[in-house]
């Protein structure tokens, strides 16, 4: 799996940028199979209602020309009724095979965006909605699926069953055949010309729903402050004037996608109706050039039977033109993911080489920019140095934070030199830690797969979970809420504290570690740091903490430009 | 399953959505009547063209043997192009005219339910995740608008049409127009309630396999960074797996039942056909039925398929819409009783008592706070510490109207806080919140937040106070720079400070301050400090930290307690620093 694979910033795209169609084209391809078998049985169904069709006039041209008696008649009405269960299957056939391959599509679909996302890291997703994000990974990617179930072998049952229909009217009469002729190729034009715009607009309506669940997902988080502020009114009215846009631009999209089956519905009307004129006239004897003279009740009735048949393949096909557009709105957002790679935030980053023996991290003269922000750190030379335990100091914004991030390899330097052991593994804690919807059990695990109830149990105790674990009714099983919810910030932190001491690795890097926690809780994260850091684990903290501050072996001091102002040495060690 | 069915056709689920759409009764009956026209119109232009045809067939074998034999063709043809004419336009307007209604009447709920969360406490929000709610919001919703459009509608109109045929036919053979009955009406039956019942336990299932994979999403996303330093990734993906796995069982099972239900469409149509052809051509026979009628029986009831198409796929999932209408039922349940009495706190510093106060939340062991007697004065600066968990926070939730106490009064300002609050209680009561919330919209609208009318001066004024200004006027798009999501662009210091410089654009008579320092550097906080002193003078002011002299403490403390597993202790000699 690729995803598993050691967080650098590596390049991450090297063919090229892709495009939506042909990103489509080949998940299709990875499924040829199943949607081929979904167009046989689909012009299966569509030959045997041919076959049933002419069954039927046959019939009807047998009992009312030649006035045979319905009981010498019975054997086609067997084969009339024996036709249905056939044809059904095959139209079952048609429905479940394109399901299938949709499935399978969506599953490789998604696990592709899912291996690109964790290359992308961390940083360059955190000026991302993540809410928005998830969505994405959901609807859009279910928005895939009328294209491969419906749409594609429609697209292809289109193309032939028309053409299978009126090759039987050529041979039952040439001039009803021509007047379907001339009003199918038509069709595809108008189609064209109104998709065309439907897909445009179909692309706005999906950007609107992504805003309109980000905007969604922004105010519910924060109702507590809208309560605070008492504006839950207007908030109330923002959302009702964010769904009202979302309808105004939903309407304009649907007044064009429903026009190209208008179109389609219109044309398959009229020459239903020229048709029926045609024949009749021509049964009357009032036409006396072409193929008229020739025709039959038997004939009249087949023709006018196949005329809705002879549209009907392209009427489904209109019915599922949304599909495809809602897949290219939704390829265009997804391969927009897709494509973005390293250069979205730093425009050159600069790969790591690797590190000497017993080397873990070494910058020289590195410097970080981040669009639109400038350089936000550097230039900074520094060397890690296996056991220490270094404490970043500087004002809020000075690059505390950045610097952390370059060391675990989220991101790269814009200029400068740096070594990086690609294969290690590093224990990583911030202000917001993860808390998985799960058991403890499963939170913790996250650190180590392996671990046992035992050295669970021990974990905790040494990050001062013990009487919290004594309170939960389920032990360790107990399932815990997003965000902490369930857990004091306090505790949640103490959780990934818990967490480290599980990891094995050797190299820990600590984001504001204490920021808002309890005296508590603060107490046992410095206590607990300071057991890492006799256990021989190297530490790298960003921190205000004096207590943290005493405790380091080297202290790096940025100023608000990201530069380094001081390091404070051996010699301070208290 | 069948309970839930049962509950669904009897309405309890749906009524209060119903009754929602029985408002717009116009609109809908039009739509349906729309509906309806495009229905008439197709089977009118197949059947009458069938009649024509054999009638024109007839009359032409007649005319050939010589016999004199005459058929009007002028009002045939006529009917049969207006039948086209009316087919198409009806159509398109109807799909149009419904869409319309559904999108307005999606709107109006989506505010109605943003309406119901906005007015809920502390404690029923804290219950919920954000996720689960954008779920709700959206996709329930969504899910509903298919009540209409799709579940009452095409259902009442094939219904009708199933009706309306098997009298048609029963005109001419009874016997027709009871095959119609009998074979169209069960497969009707079978179509609405047997697929739905079919589709109703994976249907219901899909929902939440949906927001399960959504919120694990949410969670890879934004815990990528410890998830990819413990190498955990991979184990997190298998999760997200699993419930995919899930998910594309009940699609696959469900999309095996649509297909089910659309072949018994062309199956029971085509039945139909064959038996009303057998029973016409039986009447034929005996001279009882002629033969343009005959064909137009036979192509009237192959327009059927048409009223019938759509019913398996919006019956089978019924049960999401089901299940989505059932949350949003309980949703609406759980909104607390709107104020019957408005009154208005004081202007001024406000004075706040507490008089025996218990919380006590439902499932714990504990009260957080328990028989708290507080006297604090207007003016008053006091300072209540305690560890994490004391009930800091939750005595902060209560003085802002946030959570009602279990037991005892709170007075503010000489007022007894009834519940649910005063909405004046927002305008005099200021809180910072421990966990800040911040928009994903520019600083300046989180800024006006506070104060919708603030001129720009007035924020740079704020941002001044906690010490902001100089790095905002530095941002490239200054104040209408945007902060991400819940202010991810800003370093938790910043998003802090920032809450403060909200707060400030308000005018509160009770400030209280959770934390008001937290993540910031010492340097920062001490600037920031006479800033603030200044503007808490003259309103009555709580600090909530979990221990003072240790940073920097907030300014002018008169007086320090100490919550101390839920109850609250003087601190016997504060000396203010």
């Amino acid at each position: 799996m690729r995803a598993t694979t050691e967080p650098v910033a590596e390049p991450i795209d090297t063919q090229g940028s892709l495009s939506p169609r042909p990103w489509l084209v080949s998940l299709a391809a990875g499924e040829r199979r199943l949607l081929g078998l979904a167009t046989l049985s689909g012009l299966a169904a569509g030959t045997l209602t041919v076959v049933q069709m002419g069954l039927l006039a046959w019939l009807l041209a047998q009992l009312l020309v030649a006035e045979r008696p319905p009981s010498d008649l019975w054997p086609a009405f067997i084969a009339l009724v024996a036709v249905l269960p056939i044809r059904a299957l095959a139209q079952w056939g048609q429905e479940v095979a394109g399901l299938e391959a949709s499935l399978r599509i969506r599953r490789r679909a998604r696990a592709a965006l899912l291996d690109h996302l964790a290359l992308l890291g961390p940083v360059r997703l955190a000026s991302r909605h993540s809410a928005s994000l998830a969505n994405q990974l959901v609807e859009q990617v279910e928005a895939l699926d009328g294209y491969f179930a419906r749409f594609l072998p429609q697209l292809r049952l289109a193309v032939a069953l028309p053409l299978v229909i009126l090759a039987v009217v050529v041979w039952l009469d040439w001039l009803a055949a021509l007047f379907l002729l001339l009003s199918a190729p038509l069709i595809p034009l108008f189609m064209a010309l109104v998709g065309m715009g439907a897909e445009r607009l179909n692309r706005d309506q999906f950007s609107a729903m992504a805003r309109l669940s980000g905007h969604f997902i922004d105010r519910v988080r924060g109702i507590t402050t809208l309560q605070l502020f008492g504006r839950a009114r207007d908030a109330t009215a923002e959302v009702h004037a964010a769904a009202d846009d979302y309808r105004l631009l939903s309407m304009k999209t649907l007044r064009l996608a429903f026009l190209s089956s208008a179109v389609l519905e219109f044309f398959s009307s009229v020459a239903i109706a020229v048709v029926a004129i045609y024949v009749g006239f021509g049964l009357l004897g009032y036409i006396t050039y072409g193929p008229s003279a020739e025709l039959s009740l038997f004939s009249g009735l087949l023709v006018l039977l196949l005329a809705p048949e002879f549209f009907q393949p392209l009427r489904s096909l209109s019915q599922h033109y949304h599909d495809r557009a809602a897949a290219l709105g939704a390829a265009d957002g997804l391969v927009a993911l897709l494509n973005e790679g390293r250069d979205s935030l730093h425009p050159e980053a600069i790969p790591p080489e690797p590190a000497s023996d017993g080397e873990i991290v070494s910058l020289s003269g590195v410097t970080v920019e981040h669009l639109g922000r400038g350089q936000v750190l550097g230039p900074i030379d520094l060397e890690v140095i296996p056991g220490e335990m270094l404490v970043l100091t500087g004002p809020s914004g000075a690059g505390k934070s950045t610097l952390l991030q370059l060391l675990a390899g989220f991101i790269g330097p814009s200029s400068g030199q740096w070594r990086r052991s690609t294969q290690m593994r590093f224990a990583w804690m911030d202000q917001r830690p993860l808390l998985i919807l799960g058991s403890l059990t499963e939170n913790l695990r996250l650190a180590d797969p392996e671990a046992s109830e035992i050295r669970m149990r021990h974990a905790l105790s040494r990050a001062g979970l013990d009487d919290v674990l004594s309170a939960l009714p389920e032990g360790l099983e107990t399932q815990l809420g997003e965000r902490g919810l369930g857990l004091s910030a306090g505790q949640a932190q103490r959780l990934a504290l818990a967490r480290i001491f599980l990891s094995a690795s050797p190299l820990v890097l600590l984001d504001e570690p204490t920021a808002s926690l309890d005296e508590d809780s603060e107490a046992w994260i410095i206590r607990g740091l300071s057991e890492l850091a006799e256990e021989g684990r190297t530490l790298v903290i960003a921190t205000h903490h004096p207590a943290l501050m005493a405790m380091a072996d080297r202290r790096l001091e940025l100023d608000e430009g990201g530069r380094l102002v001081a390091v404070t040495g051996e010699s301070d060690r208290g | 399953m069948v309970e839930s069915l049962r509950q669904a056709t009897s309405g309890t689920t749906f009524a209060p959505w119903c009754r929602l759409l029985a408002r717009r009764r116009r609109r809908l009956m039009a739509g349906m009547a729309l509906m309806a026209l495009t229905l008439v119109s197709a089977i009118g232009l197949l059947a009458l063209s069938g009649w024509f045809i054999t009638a024109s067939g007839l009359t032409g074998l007649l005319l050939a043997t010589g016999v004199a034999a005459s058929l009007d063709v002028y009002v045939p043809g006529g009917g049969i192009r207006a039948f086209a004419l009316t087919r198409t336009v009806s159509r398109y307007a109807e799909r149009l005219y419904n869409h319309d209604t559904v999108l307005r009447l999606l709107a109006d709920l989506r505010a109605r339910l943003f309406g119901v969360l906005v007015e809920l406490d502390e404690r029923t929000l804290s219950r919920r995740r954000a996720s689960d709610w954008l779920h709700r919001l959206t996709a329930d919703i969504d899910s509903l608008d298919s009540l209409y459009l799709r579940l009452l509608a095409p259902p009442a109109v094939a219904a009708l049409s199933i009706l309306a045929l098997g009298g048609f036919l029963a005109i001419w053979s009874p016997a027709a127009g009871m095959v119609v009955l009998l074979v169209l009406g069960t497969t009707w039956l079978w179509l609405t309630l047997g697929q739905a019942l079919a589709g109703m336990a994976a249907s219901r299932r899909q929902v939440t396999d949906l927001e399960r994979m959504r919120s694990g999403l949410i969670e890879e996303l934004q815990g990528l960074a410890e998830l990819q330093a413990y190498g955990s990734l991979a184990e997190h993906r298998r999760r997200l797996d699993a419930v995919e796995a899930c998910l594309q069982v009940d699609q696959r099972c469900l999309g095996r039942r649509v297909a089910f239900g659309n072949a018994l469409v062309g199956v029971a149509v085509s039945l139909t056909l064959a038996l009303v052809l057998w029973l016409a051509a039986l009447a034929h026979q005996v001279e009882n039925l002629s033969g343009p009628v005959m064909v137009m029986m036979s192509l009237a009831i192959l327009a059927m398929n048409e009223a019938l198409a759509g019913l398996p796929m919006a019956f089978t999932r019924l049960g999401a819409t089901q299940a989505a209408a059932e949350r949003l039922n309980g949703l609406e349940a759980s909104r607390p009783v709107a104020a019957t009495r408005e009154e208005s706190l004081p202007a001024g510093p406000l004075g706040v008592t507490l008089e025996d106060v218990t919380l006590h939340y439902p499932g714990n062991l504990e009260p957080v706070l328990e028989a708290v007697f507080v006297d604090i004065r207007p003016g008053e600066r006091v300072a209540i510490t305690g560890v994490s968990g004391a009930g800091k926070s939750s005595l902060g939730g209560l003085l802002a109207g946030r959570l009602p106490p279990t037991r005892g009064r709170i007075i503010l300002g000489a007022v007894p806080l009834g519940w649910p609050v005063p909405g004046s209680l927002a305008e005099r009561v200021g809180l910072l919140t421990q966990r800040v919330d911040l928009f994903d919209d520019s600083l300046a609208a989180n800024l006006r937040l506070a104060a919708p009318d603030s001129p720009e001066p007035r924020l740079w004024q704020a941002l001044a106070m906690v010490d902001l200004a100089d790095w905002a006027e530095a941002l490239p798009g200054e104040l209408l720079t945007r902060v991400g999501e819940g202010g991810a662009q800003l370093s938790g210091g910043q998003a802090r400070r920032l809450a403060l410089a909200r707060l400030w654009l308000r005018d509160p008579g009770l400030v209280i301050l959770d934390e008001p320092f937290a993540g910031l550097d010492a340097e920062t906080a001490s600037r920031i400090a006479p800033r603030l002193d200044g503007w808490l003078a003259g309103r009555t002011v709580i600090y909530l930290v979990h221990q003072l002299g240790e940073a920097v403490d907030p300014p002018s403390i008169d007086r320090a307690m100490t919550l101390r597993a839920g109850r609250l202790c003087e601190t016997a000699r504060y000396l203010s620093v």
